[in-house]
C-alpha cells in the first residue's frame, strides 16, 4: 500500500511510520520487562512477609492465642500484593499442619487440615518433610510458600503459609500500557511533524530532479539546468550530475539541428532560385533571338507586328512564372492558343538550330482547349527544350499536341538514349533535389500532378524516348467532369 | 471509623488542663465490657468526673479483665469497671461503685452469634465440631454463660473443634464475622451497641440465642478502698443523667444511667458460676 503512494508521501510516511513503531516497540519491550520485574518483586516481598509472620507468630502460637494470630495475618497479609482483591492470602499452620489461622478464614478454614493436601491440584508436602523454607510454583502460575516456625532451641511450633493466585503475576497490560500510551502519544507528537519534515526535505531534492526530466524537451535546457538541486548526497549527486549531462547533450543536439534546418532551408532556397531561373531563362533564348529578328527585319510591318507579338507572350509568360511564385497572387490566365504551340517551337529555334536537330511537329486539336495557357506553355517548352537537349546530334524530336474534350496531351519523342520510366522517377527525385538542368522535367511533373493530371514515359515507344503530359480539358476553376 | 480504632493494650490517660487539682488522681480500669476504646469519648468522660469530683480522673484500659482485676487489687487503680462473673468470683474483696442501667434495667443479656446467613448454626448444640470463640475467661456473657449452656445442651469442649478467646466482646463478633469463628459468645449490650454504630462485626454477623438477664456489668472497688472518694465516685456517676453533660455521655455508652445497685442483682450469674466446673466460685 506504502509503495502506491507519491514519493514524497513516501518517505516522510515511512518515518513517522518507523517513529510509531519504534515507540511502540520499545514499549512492549519495556512492559515485558516492568512485568518480569514485577513477578520479581512479588516474590522478594512474599519472602519478607513470610520471615515476619514466622517472627511475630511465634510467641503467639506458643501462646496458643489464635485471635492475635488471626490480627497478625490480616495486617501482615495486607502487604502482600493481591490481597486487597483477595488474590493472595496468608496462614499460621500448627505441628500437625492445620489451620491455626489465616487471613481468609473463608477459604482457609481455622482448624483445617491443609499440609499433605491437596491444594490447586497440588499436594502439599506433609509437616515432617519441610524443614526449610519451600516455595511451590503451580503450573497455572500462582505460587504457594510454606516455612517452618522455629523456637529458638530449634523446636518446630507450626508453618506460616502463604500463597498468591496466578492473576496477580500476570502483567496488568493495561495499567501498564497507559503511561506508555501517553509517552508514545508526546513522542509522536513531536517526532511525527520532525520526521515529516525531514522526510520532505529528503525528498525535495528527488522532485526537483523529477520535476526537471518532466520538463526535458519542453523548456530551454539551460534554464532546466539551473534549476537542478546541487547537493552533497552521492546518490543524489550522481543522479543531478547525470540529468546534466543529458541537458548538455539534448543542447549539441538541438544546435545541430538547427544548423541542420538552416541549411536545408538555404538549400532549398537555391533549388527554387535555381528553378525560377531556369523557367525564366527558357524562353529568355528565344526572345533574344526574336529581338534580333525585329532588329533585322523591323522594316516589314508584318515581322514587327508579329516579333513584337512573340515577344509579348514570352513576357507574359515569364511574368505568369515569376507571379506563381508569389502566395499572394492571383494569375489570370487564358487558354491555350495554336499560336502558343507555335511560340514555343520558336523560342526553342535557338537551341534547334545549336545542336543540330530536326524538328517536327503534329497538332491535333478535336475541342476547343480551356486549359491555362501559361502553365501549358512552361510545359511545352521545358520538354522540347529537354528533348532536345537529349536527341544528341544529329537528332530527331518530334513535339505534337493534341486535345479532344477530356484532355489536352503534349508528349516530345526523340530519337536518343531510351529513359525507363525507373529512370524517369530517380531523375524526378534527384532533379528535385541537386541538378538544376533537372528543373524542367520536376516542373512538368508538379504542374501535371497540380492540375490532376499526368507526366509518364511512353514505354510502348520503341527507339529513343518519348515523354508524355496530359491534363484535364478545362479552366483551372472548373470541377472535374464526373462520368 | 477512625473514632472507632482500637487502643488496644494502652492506657489512655487524659486530664483536663489547667484543672486545678486538691486531691490525688482517681484511676478506673476499664474492659471489654463497654467499647471503651474511644480515645475522644473517654477524655471527655474523663474531663467531666474530673470536675464533678474536682479530682484528676484517668483511665486505664486493659483487654483481659484479669489484667484489670490485678491491677485493681495490687491498688493500681481504684475502681473498675468489670464484669459480674469476676465480682461474684472475687466478692470478698470487692465493693459495688454503681451498675449501669441499660433500657432502664441494670440488666443485660449474653448472645450466641453467628456469621450472617451461615444456617449451619442453629443452637449450642450444632456446635459439636465447629470453631466456637469466647471473649475472655473472666467474662459472664463471653464465657460462662457458654459453659452452662454446652453443659445443658452435652457438648463437651473436646467436642468443639477448637475454641480460642478473643480477648473482647468486639472482637468475637469480628472473629465470627470474618468467619475465624463458626460462632462466638457475645455481650449483648455490646452487640447491640455495635449495631447501632454501624460495626461490621454486628451487620455480619446474627443471634441465633439469648441467655436470661443477669445483672449488668459493675463498678466495683476493693474493700479497702476510701470509702470517701468511692462515694464521692458513685455520686458523680448516680448524677450523670441530671444533666445534659452528662446524659451526652450516657448516650454515647448507649446506656441510660446508674445505680448504686445491690448484689443480689448478680445472684444468677453466681448460681450459674456454681454449676459451671472450674469456675472460681464455690457453693
Amino acid at each position: 500500500m506504502l509503495s502506491r503512494l507519491p514519493y514524497r508521501v513516501q518517505i516522510p510516511l515511512g518515518l513517522s511510520l518507523a517513529v510509531v513503531l519504534a515507540a511502540l516497540l520499545v514499549t512492549a519491550v519495556a512492559a515485558q520487562i516492568f512485568a518480569r520485574t514485577a513477578r520479581t518483586e512479588t516474590l522478594a516481598t512474599v519472602d519478607r512477609a513470610a520471615q515476619l509472620l514466622s517472627a511475630q507468630s511465634l510467641p503467639l502460637l506458643a501462646a496458643d492465642d489464635i485471635w492475635r494470630v488471626f490480627a497478625l495475618l490480616r495486617n501482615t497479609a495486607a502487604l502482600l500484593p493481591g490481597a486487597s482483591t483477595g488474590q493472595a492470602r496468608a496462614a499460621v499452620l500448627d505441628t500437625e499442619g492445620r489451620i491455626f489461622a489465616s487471613s481468609q478464614p473463608q477459604l482457609l478454614k481455622t482448624a483445617s487440615a491443609l499440609m499433605g493436601q491437596p491444594i490447586n491440584g497440588i499436594t502439599l508436602p506433609s509437616p515432617a518433610k519441610v524443614t526449610q523454607r519451600l516455595r511451590i510454583d503451580r503450573p497455572d502460575g500462582s505460587m504457594a510458600l510454606l516455612e517452618p516456625i522455629r523456637s529458638e532451641d530449634g523446636q518446630v511450633l507450626g508453618f506460616t503459609y502463604i500463597e498468591v493466585d496466578a492473576p496477580v503475576f500476570a502483567a496488568d497490560w493495561a495499567a501498564l500500557s497507559q503511561p506508555a500510551l501517553i509517552g508514545v502519544g508526546l513522542a509522536a507528537f513531536i517526532l511525527l511533524p520532525a520526521g515529516w519534515w525531514i522526510g520532505r526535505q529528503m525528498t525535495a531534492p528527488v522532485l526537483s530532479v523529477a520535476s526537471v526530466i518532466e520538463r526535458l524537451g519542453r523548456e530551454e535546457p539551460a534554464t532546466l539546468k539551473q534549476q537542478l538541486p546541487h547537493t552533497e548526497d552521492r546518490e543524489l549527486g550522481r543522479i543531478s550530475a547525470a540529468v546534466e549531462q543529458l541537458i548538455s547533450e539534448m543542447q549539441v543536439r538541438q544546435q545541430a539541428e538547427r544548423r541542420a534546418l538552416s541549411a536545408e532551408r538555404m538549400a532549398a532556397v537555391g533549388r527554387i532560385t535555381a528553378a525560377v531561373a531556369h523557367e525564366i531563362n527558357n524562353p529568355l533564348a528565344g526572345l533574344l533571338t526574336a529581338t534580333q529578328t525585329l532588329s533585322v527585319h523591323g522594316g516589314s510591318e508584318e515581322t514587327r507586328t508579329r516579333t513584337l507579338d512573340l515577344l509579348r507572350r514570352g513576357l507574359n509568360q515569364i511574368q505568369t512564372t515569376v507571379a506563381a511564385l508569389l502566395p499572394q497572387a492571383r494569375v489570370e490566365d487564358r487558354a491555350l492558343e495554336i499560336d502558343d504551340f507555335a511560340d514555343v517551337v520558336t523560342l526553342a529555334h535557338p537551341d534547334v538550330s545549336h545542336r543540330n536537330v530536326k524538328l517536327t511537329t503534329a497538332v491535333d486539336v478535336e475541342s476547343a482547349i480551356r486549359a491555362p495557357s501559361a502553365a501549358l506553355r512552361q510545359v511545352m517548352l521545358n520538354m522540347l527544350l529537354n528533348g532536345v537537349s537529349a536527341a544528341g546530334e544529329p537528332g530527331a524530336v518530334h513535339a505534337e499536341l493534341r486535345a479532344d474534350a477530356d484532355r489536352v496531351t503534349f508528349s516530345v519523342a526523340h530519337g536518343g538514349k531510351t529513359l525507363t520510366a525507373k529512370a524517369l522517377h530517380s531523375t524526378l527525385a534527384a532533379e528535385s533535389g541537386d541538378d538544376p538542368r533537372g528543373f524542367g522535367l520536376w516542373v512538368c511533373r508538379e504542374i501535371a500532378t497540380q492540375y490532376g493530371g499526368g507526366f509518364a514515359v511512353d514505354e510502348t515507344h520503341l527507339q529513343g524516348t518519348r515523354l508524355v503530359f496530359w491534363i484535364p480539358n478545362r479552366e483551372t476553376h472548373e470541377e472535374p467532369v464526373v462520368d | 471509623m477512625d473514632r472507632r480504632r482500637l487502643l488496644k493494650g494502652t492506657a489512655v490517660l487524659t486530664a483536663a488542663p489547667g484543672l486545678a487539682l486538691a486531691q490525688e488522681r482517681l484511676r478506673i480500669g476499664l474492659t471489654a465490657v463497654i467499647l471503651a476504646d474511644q480515645a475522644a469519648f473517654l477524655a471527655r468522660w474523663a474531663d467531666y468526673l474530673s470536675q464533678r469530683l474536682d479530682t484528676r480522673v484517668t483511665f486505664v484500659s486493659r483487654d483481659q479483665y484479669q489484667a484489670v482485676h490485678d491491677l485493681l487489687f495490687n491498688g493500681q487503680i481504684d475502681a473498675a469497671w468489670t464484669c459480674g462473673y469476676p465480682f461474684v468470683r472475687f466478692q470478698s474483696q470487692l465493693q459495688l461503685v454503681a451498675v449501669p442501667l441499660y433500657q432502664g434495667q441494670p440488666t443485660y443479656q449474653s448472645y450466641l452469634i453467628r456469621p450472617l446467613g451461615d444456617t449451619s448454626v442453629t443452637g449450642w448444640s450444632a456446635l459439636a465440631g465447629k470453631v466456637f470463640a469466647y471473649s475472655d475467661p473472666l467474662s459472664n456473657s463471653g464465657w460462662l454463660v457458654a459453659q452452662g449452656e454446652f453443659a445443658r445442651a452435652g457438648i463437651g469442649q473436646r467436642d468443639l473443634k477448637r475454641a480460642f478467646f478473643a480477648h473482647g466482646h468486639r472482637n468475637v463478633a469480628d472473629a465470627v464475622a470474618s468467619r475465624l469463628a463458626d460462632a462466638g459468645s457475645i455481650d449483648g449490650y455490646v452487640w447491640e451497641t455495635m449495631k447501632l454504630q454501624g460495626m461490621a462485626g454486628a451487620s455480619q454477623t446474627e443471634v441465633i440465642w439469648k441467655s436470661r438477664l443477669h445483672g449488668f456489668p459493675p463498678l466495683v472497688a476493693t474493700t479497702g478502698a476510701g470509702p470517701a472518694r468511692i462515694e464521692a465516685l458513685r455520686r458523680s456517676l448516680l448524677d450523670m443523667q441530671k444533666d445534659d453533660a452528662g446524659r451526652a455521655l450516657l448516650k454515647s455508652l448507649n446506656l441510660d444511667g446508674f445505680i448504686a445497685g445491690q448484689v443480689g442483682l448478680f445472684d444468677s450469674i453466681r448460681q450459674l458460676a456454681r454449676s459451671v466446673p472450674g469456675s472460681g466460685v464455690s457453693t
